[in-house]
């Protein structure tokens, strides 16, 4: 049996271990923020937290979580009062469709964790997210917008 | 987990029906009973607080249509966007008299960059009816004369009086008044306070906090899923599968062989020919679906190769039948009589959609009805996709439509409703279909690939004096054989032939136009070398001399050529073009019409080796009529921008003896965000349209052409074949 937390809620999975954690959050735990976009680790529309590190779910077994803590975006903001990366997502009007959003805003605030104030060629190395919607040159300045926001607060 | 009970939806439509408009020119209330497949919908209800909620008729993909809709209602009803929550209206067309579902006077529908311009006028009419409706409901209440009443924020206001009454408490009592039409005219430009500026997107918080607003995130009690293994090969079928080992899965409820259903005189596939698992969860039905081994024949196809089709495509252009689709005066006395001549050809492969969202879609389909939950791009589509695939009456299907994770032309297919619905009549239960990466790619209906061949004459002056075209393509497409400037020079001849093969093609993101604009832009760049002319006021020269002609393809608007040139110099000084510029870097020009609209870019680039460069800026002109979100439009742009630096240094969506081989985005190469410039400077032109057109394809085509431009400015090499990453 392995146990885990998601979004600070214990529970339990008895099914199959190979099933990629993805499945486990959309199918089990009822969290459909949490996009398949490949599920060849290709994407980013997957990425939620594990132990605070960006991870694509699609691409983590159930067997390897044991005792982990999962964050989603679901989890992300504290109650109404959203996280600052999602404020500045809405803040620069990033989403066109969306899809890809969840999974940029996680993998984006993982990094903002390591890299408090990113160059571009940070961002360039930091987050490679694919996004169909061409929405690269909005997310730069949210994630710009972000990190200045986190370091005033 | 996301349940969408049936009785939750009819408590909201119970609140949607008290309120029903003839959603059209020539709004009207009417009885609520008869809220279904008449053509009516309304702009706006009360949601169970009171508050407006308003409903948006046409589908979002991406392209913003939720959010300037939403505008152009809040517009009229004097409402703050930011106090009302918006969403979509169901299908609200007719049922023909052959049992067809189909649009009314209103749209439903995403495609050819029409949305916009289809929802203005009516969805303005009837937003100044409802708020006519209040105006009047108001005035007779407090027996004062409606002239001196006015609405903001969802009230009636009496200023005199120093009274207001909110929206929701008139309800009832503004479904029994009647107004006059000429109260209900809706507003003039000058006073626009919401339509005209920025938006941001009304979906924005959902998105961010990862609320179930796509279809791949609703589930329905009982529901069951399907993953459906369908035969790679194009239009191949099945020779034998072996079941028995898979049915003893966990969670398996049924394995069902899918039978091929192809349509346009038996080429153009719907159904793949192929076996699809049912079970309990996804992740039970793809692990059973990818362990069921399958025979498949695909001799039909086994030509079909990407590279075979292209020698096929090149060996044509030089000696083989093309019939003429554009002819004017006599190309050869133009080549006479030159003083400069170009003979170039260029080719590019197909591009698959990739599509964020896999398709996917519930169907829950009854002995003589059928729900169905799906994100398409024509919301008429799935009754009539349950009427020919189950046989259900069209009056008596049920659609719950959500955002699309984009769609680019490929979600106004039939092919992911159909399977569900097939397999819900087969299971007796809802189910869901969800498509895998490998699926979304292999059964794509791509965008054509093909040669061109374009040779231009220039006269003594410097002029382009003739152009002929030919195009030899996989598909019966012969728009840029027949367009600008085929249509428009003295001396033209417009070519065009196919090659036979068994894709199935589709619509991608400004169809046609999106390569035939690379074509068109690069030849006209190339003939402006020739002539020794620098290409901007090569460009600038034509089409301003070209003045206005209408178009030769659909939807045949009359094109304002001299807008081109405006639209290319207002590019030019602001992206500094023609300035000097370090050694390896360099700038190109573009402009192009897709439909209804224009854009032109400059791109500045640095060559980084001699195969590969760097976008450091894009600069944008768009000419859409009247924006009604500029920040939606600024959007757009972008996304053009994206899609087209992404598509022509990577899209090559091979096919190898008929079976797609770059199926995922390991192989299918996507741009991420560090190839994307850091820089895009947008400009919304204005030349006092009092009307919006589109904007959701506009400005992929001249994108693809400023680019090679600028690789040819900066390293000399001129791109005459995508993807420019094998080509360069
Ligand atoms: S779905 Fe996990 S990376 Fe694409
Ligand atoms: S917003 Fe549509 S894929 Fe990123």
């Amino acid at each position: 049996m392995i146990k885990l937390s998601i979004n600070g809620t214990e529970r339990s999975f008895e099914g199959d271990e190979e099933m990629p954690l993805l499945w486990h959050l959309r199918e089990e735990a009822g969290l459909t923020g949490t996009k398949f976009g490949c599920g060849i680790g290709q994407c980013g529309a997957c990425t939620v937290h594990v132990d605070g590190e960006a991870i694509r779910s699609c691409s983590v077994p159930m067997a390897s979580l044991n005792g982990a803590a999962i964050t989603t975006i679901e989890g992300l903001a504290d109650g109404d009062n959203l996280h600052p990366v999602q404020e500045a997502w809405i803040e620069e009007d990033v989403p066109q469709c969306g899809y890809c959003q969840a999974g940029q805003i996680m993998a984006t605030v993982a990094f903002l964790k390591d890299t408090p104030n990113p160059t571009d060629e940070d961002i360039n190395n930091g987050i490679t997210n694919i996004c169909r919607c061409g929405t690269y040159y909005r997310i730069r300045k949210a994630i710009k917008r972000a990190a200045e926001n986190m370091q005033t607060a | 987990m996301t349940e969408l009970s049936r009785r939750n939806f009819i408590k909201s439509s119970t609140a949607f029906a008290g309120f029903a408009v003839v959603v059209s020119n020539t709004p009207a209330l009417l009885a609520a009973e008869q809220s279904s497949h008449s053509g009516i919908g309304t702009c706006m209800r009360f949601g169970e607080d009171g508050l407006p909620v308003l409903c948006v008729p046409t589908p979002d993909m991406g392209q913003g249509m939720m959010t300037t809709a939403a505008q152009i209602i809040a517009e009229e009803l004097d409402l703050d966007l930011s106090a009302v929550s918006v969403e979509f209206l169901p299908f609200v067309g007719v049922i023909n008299d052959d049992g067809i579902a189909q649009d009314g006077e209103l749209v439903q529908g995403a495609g050819g960059s029409h949305s916009t311009m289809d929802l203005w006028p009516a969805l303005r009419k009837t937003s100044a009816y409802v708020r006519a409706l209040f105006i009047e409901a108001a005035s007779q209440k407090w027996g004062v004369p409606a002239t001196r009443l006015s609405t903001a924020g969802g009230f009636v206001i009496d200023q005199k009086a120093n009274e207001k009454i909110s929206f929701g408490e008139l309800a009832e009592l503004a479904q029994t008044v009647t107004v006059d039409k000429k109260a209900a005219q809706p507003k003039s430009i000058s006073s626009f306070r919401v339509v005209g500026k920025d938006a941001k997107n009304v979906a924005a918080r959902d998105i961010v906090t990862g609320k179930p607003v796509f279809a791949s995130d609703v589930s329905v009690p009982g529901m069951l899923h399907a993953a459906i293994r369908r035969c790679p090969h194009l239009n191949g079928t099945i020779v034998s599968y072996d079941s028995t080992k898979i049915e003893m899965m966990p969670g398996v409820r049924a394995v069902v062989k899918m039978d091929q259903f192809l349509e346009d005189d038996q080429t153009f596939r719907v159904i793949a020919d192929g076996v699809a698992v049912v079970a309990d969860t996804y992740w039970q039905a793809r692990q059973a679906a990818d362990a069921l081994e399958i025979k498949w024949n695909g001799d039909i196809s086994k030509d079909d190769s990407t590279d075979l089709i292209l020698k096929k495509c090149n060996a044509l252009l030089k000696d083989g039948e093309f019939k003429q689709v554009q002819k004017r005066g006599d190309i050869e006395t133009a080549f006479k009589a030159a003083s400069q001549t170009i003979d170039v050809t260029y080719t590019h492969p197909s591009w698959a959609h990739a599509c964020i969202e896999p398709h996917n879609c519930i169907a829950d389909v009854k002995t003589d009805s059928a729900e169905i939950w799906v994100g398409h791009q024509t919301m008429a589509a799935p009754a009539n996709i349950a009427k020919k695939f189950a046989g259900i009456d069209a009056a008596k299907v049920t659609g719950h439509f959500y955002r699309m994770g984009t769609g680019f032309g490929r979600k106004y297919v039939q092919d992911f409703v159909a399977e569900a619905v097939v397999l819900s009549k087969r299971m007796k239960a809802p189910v869901k279909v969800t498509w895998s990466r490998e699926d979304e790619m292999e059964q794509d209906y791509p965008n054509h690939m093909g040669a061109y061949r374009v040779r231009a004459a220039i006269d003594s002056k410097g002029d382009l004096s003739g152009w002929h075209i030919k195009t030899a393509l996989d598909t019966g497409r012969d728009w840029v054989a027949r367009d600008f400037p085929a249509h428009t020079l003295e001396n033209t001849l417009g070519e065009f032939a196919k090659v036979p093969n068994h894709i199935s093609h589709g619509a991608w993101r400004g169809p046609s136009h999106n390569s035939g604009a690379w074509v068109v832009q690069s030849a006209l760049n190339e003939a402006a070398h020739a002539a020794g002319r620098d290409p901007l006021e090569f460009l600038v020269a034509l089409y301003n001399k070209t003045g206005t002609v209408k178009a030769p393809n659909w939807p045949n608007m009359d094109i304002d050529f001299r807008r081109h040139a405006a639209l290319l110099e207002k590019v030019a000084t602001e992206a500094g073009y023609g300035k000097k510029m370090p050694t390896g870097w360099g700038q190109g020009i573009a402009v192009h019409y897709t439909f209804v609209s224009a854009c032109a870019h400059v791109v500045d680039l640095e060559m980084i080796g001699d195969n590969n460069y760097r976008v450091h800026k894009v600069t944008s002109a768009i000419d859409c009529g009247l924006a009604v979100n500029p920040l939606g439009v600024r959007a757009q742009v972008e996304s053009g921008i994206m899609d087209g630096l992404c598509t022509a240094k990577y899209g090559n969506f091979v096919f190898e003896n008929g079976v797609p081989t770059t199926n995922n985005f390991d192989s299918y190469l996507k741009m991420r965000i560090d190839e994307a410039p850091a820089v895009v400077d947008i400009h919304i032109m204005d030349f006092g349209d009092t009307d919006p057109r589109g904007t959701g394809e506009i400005s992929l085509p001249p994108l693809i052409p400023a680019l090679t431009n600028a690789i040819f400015a900066a390293s000399g090499k001129r791109v005459r074949k995508l993807p420019i990453s094998e080509n360069l």
